[in-house]
Parts: C-alpha cells; sequence; structure tokens
C-alpha cells in the first residue's frame, strides 16, 4: 500500500482511533484489533468472523443494580474505527444500523465509531462473491451505510468517498479533499423492488411442510456455529448478574439453535426440534428481516457454510428453495 | 434517547391470593405522573421484573378504564422471578416497563355475541374484557364465558365469578375436581360442544397450546368465522419490541404484532399455535 493518500488517511486512523480490521491469524483472515497498517490485509476477502461484535458486544452492561434500583450503566465507548469492511459486510452493517436505531447502548456506542467501508477492485466486481440471496445493484454505495469507503481503482490509485458528515469530517482531517460524497437513498432501490429478494420472501414462507426441511434436520447438529459467524444474526438474551460484587442486568447475544430460545416458564418449547430451529432461523433471513426493512436478512457472505459441520451450504439451499414449485 | 430498557418502580396496593400458585397484585407507578398518564388496552402486557432476578412478561388484567389509578398483575409462581414477586408484600415495590403488544381491538366486537374460553392461567387476559362488558364498555348482547381449569384450586377470580354469573352464561369445567364439586367435569371442549353458540359470534380463546386445537376444531363445527376468532399468545420474550427473536412466529412478533392475533392469520403458520 504505497498510495501516498491513503498512507495519510491510516497514519491518521492509527493516531486517533482503536482500529478493528482484517488480518491474517494463522493462515486465516480474521477481523480484530490491529496494532499497525502493515497487518491490515487489504485482499477484500470474507473474514472468517463477522463485525457485528464490534457494533454489538458479545455482553454489554445494560444497568447496575444499585440495591433495587437499576441505573444504566454508564458504558465507556472507546473511539474505534471499523477499517475495510467489503460490501456485503457494509450491507450487515446497514441492516444492524436499522434494527438498532432507537437502542440507546447501540447508538452510543455508534457515535464513537467509524465504519470505514474498502473494495479491492472498483468498479466492484461482485461476481466474485457469489451473492445468490438478492440482487446486486451496480450504484451499491448509495445503498449503503458507512462513514468513508475507499476503493482500490483499476490503476492502482484509490478513491474515496464520504458516506456521512463524521466521515467527511475525518477526510478533511487528514488532508484527503478529492474525495466523492455518497447519499445514502435507502438499502434497496426506489424505482424497482428486488424480485429475488421477494420471490425468497413467498418461497421460504410457503416451505415449512417441504421435505427440504426434514432433509436437513437430518443432518444439522444445532450447534449453532452458522448463528454465532452470521454478520446478520443480531438476536439476545437480557439476563440478570447474581454477582453480588456487581449486579446487573446485561444483554448478550442469543442463539435460536440453543436449547432455551423458546422455553416459557413450565418448559414449553414453542421450537422443540431441528427441523423447527433451522426453519426458524431462515424465516428470520429470508422473511421477516425482507418484511420489516425491507432488505435481505443474508447478505450472501458464505460464512455459514464454511463453519458448518455437516457441510449445510445455504447458498444451495436457497438455490433448492427457489425451485419448489 | 430513551432507553427502551428503562424500567419504572411500581408499588403494591394490594394483594389478593387467588390460587394456590397465583397472586393478584395491584401496582401504582411510583411516580404519581406517570400512573395519571398511563394507558393500556386489554390484552396488552407489562414487563416485570426485580433487580438480580431479570424480567418477564405478564399479561395486564385489570381494566383499561382504570389505568389512570392502578394496574394489576396476576402472577403465578413458575420460576425464580415469579416465586420472588409472589413473596413480596403490600408496599413493596417492582420494576416494570410497558405495556406492550397490539391487545384486542374490541371496535371488531362490536354488535357481535361475544364469547370467551380460558384455560388454566390464560385465563388471565381475558379478565379485563369480561369487566368491561359487564360494566357496559364493551357493547355486546350477549357473553358466553367457558373456563377450563385443574380444580378449584387453581380457579382464578373467584370473588368475581358470582357478578359474571349473573350477567353472561358462565361455565366452568374442570379436570379433576374434588368430590364436592357440582359442575361440569372435564376439557371445556365437551363443554362447548354441548352448547349453542351464536355463529355470528366473536370468540377469544387463550389457554395452554394444546387447548387451541380442539377448541377451535369445534368453533369451526359452529359456523364461527376463521376472522371472528382471536388468541393471545404465550412467547418467551426479552425486548417486547420485535428485536431479541425470542417470541417470532413465522414473518410475525408475539410481542409486537401480537399477543393477540386473528386465529385466520395465523392458521397456516407452523408451529404458531
Amino acid at each position: 500500500m504505497n498510495d501516498k493518500k491513503l498512507k495519510t488517511f491510516l497514519a491518521g486512523v492509527f493516531d486517533d482511533f482503536k482500529v478493528f480490521a482484517p488480518a491474517k491469524n494463522d493462515g486465516k483472515l480474521v477481523v480484530g484489533e490491529v496494532a499497525k497498517a502493515e497487518e491490515i490485509d487489504w485482499s477484500g476477502q470474507m473474514p472468517v468472523n463477522p463485525w457485528k461484535k464490534v457494533f454489538l458486544p458479545s455482553e454489554e452492561r445494560l444497568f447496575s443494580a444499585n440495591g433495587d434500583k437499576l441505573v444504566e450503566n454508564k458504558n465507556i465507548y472507546p473511539k474505534v474505527v471499523a477499517l475495510g469492511v467489503n460490501v456485503l459486510d457494509l450491507r450487515a452493517f446497514t441492516l444492524l444500523e436499522r434494527v438498532f436505531a432507537d437502542d440507546v447502548y447501540y447508538q452510543k456506542r455508534r457515535r464513537n465509531t467509524v465504519v470505514v467501508g474498502y473494495s479491492p477492485d472498483w468498479p466492484i466486481d461482485y461476481k466474485k462473491y457469489k451473492v445468490f440471496s438478492h440482487n446486486f445493484e451496480n450504484e451499491i454505495l448509495e445503498h449503503l451505510l458507512f462513514d468513508v469507503f475507499i476503493a482500490k481503482l483499476k490503476n492502482n490509485n484509490f478513491a474515496f468517498y464520504s458516506g456521512s458528515i463524521e466521515g467527511q469530517k475525518l477526510l478533511e482531517k487528514y488532508n484527503i479533499s478529492d474525495y466523492k460524497n455518497i447519499e445514502y437513498i435507502g438499502s434497496t432501490p426506489k424505482t424497482s423492488v428486488d424480485r429475488k429478494m421477494l420471490q425468497l420472501q413467498e418461497k421460504v414462507a410457503k416451505s415449512a411442510d417441504k421435505r427440504i426441511w426434514n432433509e436437513l434436520a437430518k443432518i444439522c447438529l444445532a450447534c449453532g456455529k452458522c448463528s454465532i459467524v452470521c454478520p446478520t444474526c443480531f438476536c439476545f438474551d437480557l439476563e440478570d448478574k447474581v454477582d453480588p460484587e456487581n449486579p446487573g442486568r446485561i444483554r448478550k447475544w442469543g442463539n435460536c439453535f440453543y436449547n432455551d430460545f423458546s422455553r416459557v416458564a413450565g418448559g414449553y418449547k414453542p421450537l422443540d426440534d431441528v427441523k423447527q430451529k433451522i426453519y426458524f432461523w431462515y424465516v428470520h433471513k429470508f422473511v421477516r428481516i425482507p418484511r420489516e426493512y425491507k432488505m435481505p436478512g443474508c447478505v450472501s457472505c458464505g460464512r455459514c457454510s464454511k463453519v458448518c459441520p455437516v457441510g449445510i451450504n445455504i447458498g444451495k439451499v436457497i438455490q433448492n428453495i427457489s425451485k419448489i414449485k | 434517547m430513551e432507553n427502551v430498557y428503562q424500567t419504572q418502580k411500581a408499588r403494591i396496593v394490594s394483594i389478593n391470593r387467588e390460587s394456590l400458585d397465583t397472586m393478584l397484585f395491584r401496582f401504582k407507578f411510583v411516580d404519581k405522573k406517570l400512573q395519571r398518564n398511563f394507558a393500556y388496552l386489554s390484552g396488552q402486557f407489562m414487563q416485570i421484573g426485580l433487580a438480580s432476578w431479570g424480567e418477564c412478561p405478564i399479561s395486564i388484567c385489570s381494566s383499561p378504564s382504570d389505568g389512570k389509578e392502578f394496574f394489576e398483575l396476576a402472577i403465578r409462581d413458575v420460576g425464580p422471578l415469579t416465586h420472588k414477586l409472589n413473596s413480596l408484600g403490600v408496599g413493596d415495590v417492582a420494576d416494570v416497563r410497558g405495556p406492550y403488544g397490539n391487545g384486542f381491538d374490541v371496535d371488531k366486537f362490536i354488535d357481535k355475541p361475544l364469547v370467551i374460553i380460558g384455560g388454566g392461567c390464560g385465563f388471565v387476559p381475558l379478565r379485563p374484557l369480561i369487566i368491561d362488558y359487564v360494566n357496559g364498555r364493551i357493547k355486546n348482547n350477549k357473553l358466553q364465558i367457558f373456563y377450563g381449569c385443574l380444580n378449584e384450586q387453581t380457579l382464578l377470580f373467584k370473588k368475581e365469578h358470582p357478578l359474571w354469573n349473573r350477567n353472561s352464561e358462565f361455565v366452568i369445567s374442570l379436570e379433576k375436581p374434588s368430590d364436592k364439586w357440582k359442575g361440569e367435569k372435564g376439557l371445556i371442549t365437551a363443554s362447548i360442544i354441548k352448547r349453542d353458540i351464536d355463529p355470528k359470534s366473536v370468540v377469544v380463546i387463550v389457554g395452554p397450546p394444546v387447548m387451541y386445537k380442539f377448541v377451535i376444531a369445534e368453533l369451526l363445527k359452529k359456523k364461527i368465522k376463521p376472522e371472528n376468532i382471536y388468541v393471545s399468545l404465550e412467547r418467551k420474550m426479552y425486548c417486547g419490541k420485535g428485536v431479541c427473536q425470542h417470541c417470532a412466529i413465522g414473518p410475525y412478533y408475539v410481542c409486537k404484532d401480537g399477543p393477540v392475533f386473528c386465529w385466520k392469520n395465523i392458521k397456516d403458520i407452523p408451529g404458531a399455535l
């Protein structure tokens, strides 16, 4: 990375922020905190883990108990930059922004977080991501939320874009002036609905009694790894800490494959077998999220397929569901 | 920005032991202004909890017309939190937030005979409807109440039964009553089969999952229209606002789109009932 502008930018963010970026770790591409710019991987490939922990920690304290009083916890939100988020992960981030729009903890953390997207080849060759869950627009940046976007052009130069006032301020601060402003116009194009997404929404909603779920249930171990690595799996539990030193209410990642996910007092479990659980997971991605947010709940990152111990491939599952008459 | 998880203190002003395991609590917000501005609908629920004990959703069982004065929750001792709540006394405080959910759309009940069917502690969210009918706030020409319960000890709101009985056709059926019981025995379905129900009726059913299937099958035989059958569902919930996903059924959230659903809209969703 010899580009002068990029170097100035990186020097600036390493001075001002805690930096999270994709980096090679034991041969794997992992999103984590990096100490210096040289560690960052610029391949644009899909990291094994998602970015969601930067925005939604796996466990976070909402309240501290002071006697019998629950007091909103004064969490410390360090200044963080999520650097090098690829376009599919930005789509997942765009969804989180909508889901947690009125969540005070998410928003406070977000205020101290700068999101820097990145594409290694621009205009983007999206085919390499093998997107199966939605249509991929050409004017992709207008449909994504981010603060700064960096694109490596065919001539090996870098182009900078700003997606927010914070992004503009940052670029100006680091003396990058030839950036382009991108205005977010919604997660999907206004003029045309994403037909692929809508078709899938209908197919999945109507497929509950189809054989495909029995077949998947036969092999799925309900281990929940797919949900942990999924950038759009955001469900959570609230739990009170019975720690006498530091009692309070916490929020932690939930997992719809785990046994107690749906258990109500008295023992009734609406999601009681693997078939119900795996179908629930797909319905969230392909039915509920499109219905609520008019955007796909799967960004086609393929992480779940890579970690699945029994080789369930979401792309193939979706292909098979599409074929159901 | 408002913290949607922030609870408010509510003080217990009276307690009535309803059954072996269920207490009826009347709460008032400690902050008087909150109470004055408090409004809810029949069928909505509150999240109630105690610091270090967690939270759980409980249906409001008082009439919305009392909202500016108090709200009532009938709490059954089924786990550590509800056990702790049931040990509280008058003057104690709990943490609440809400109300949540859609509640019953009573405008759709107008001018139709109303049938209320409750099973076990599922009867709790039905009480506001009965209170409002008895007081003339729900304008229906007829009320039938079917209440299925295990035995005399588990029957709720016993003090009010004479009043309900005067104002409606009130049928209790106990599965395992004592020898002294003179009323109907067995499952509530049997009591429903025996009686005439106007096909134009609006029917509201709340009970354990197993009850819905049998009761609804009988109602359909009596020519009740699917769009006139309402249920209120129980699910695990944390957030109360359609984010945490625990209460999702098909495309809907029980906490936000429910807990009251028109049966017609959910009958084809696998696992909903």
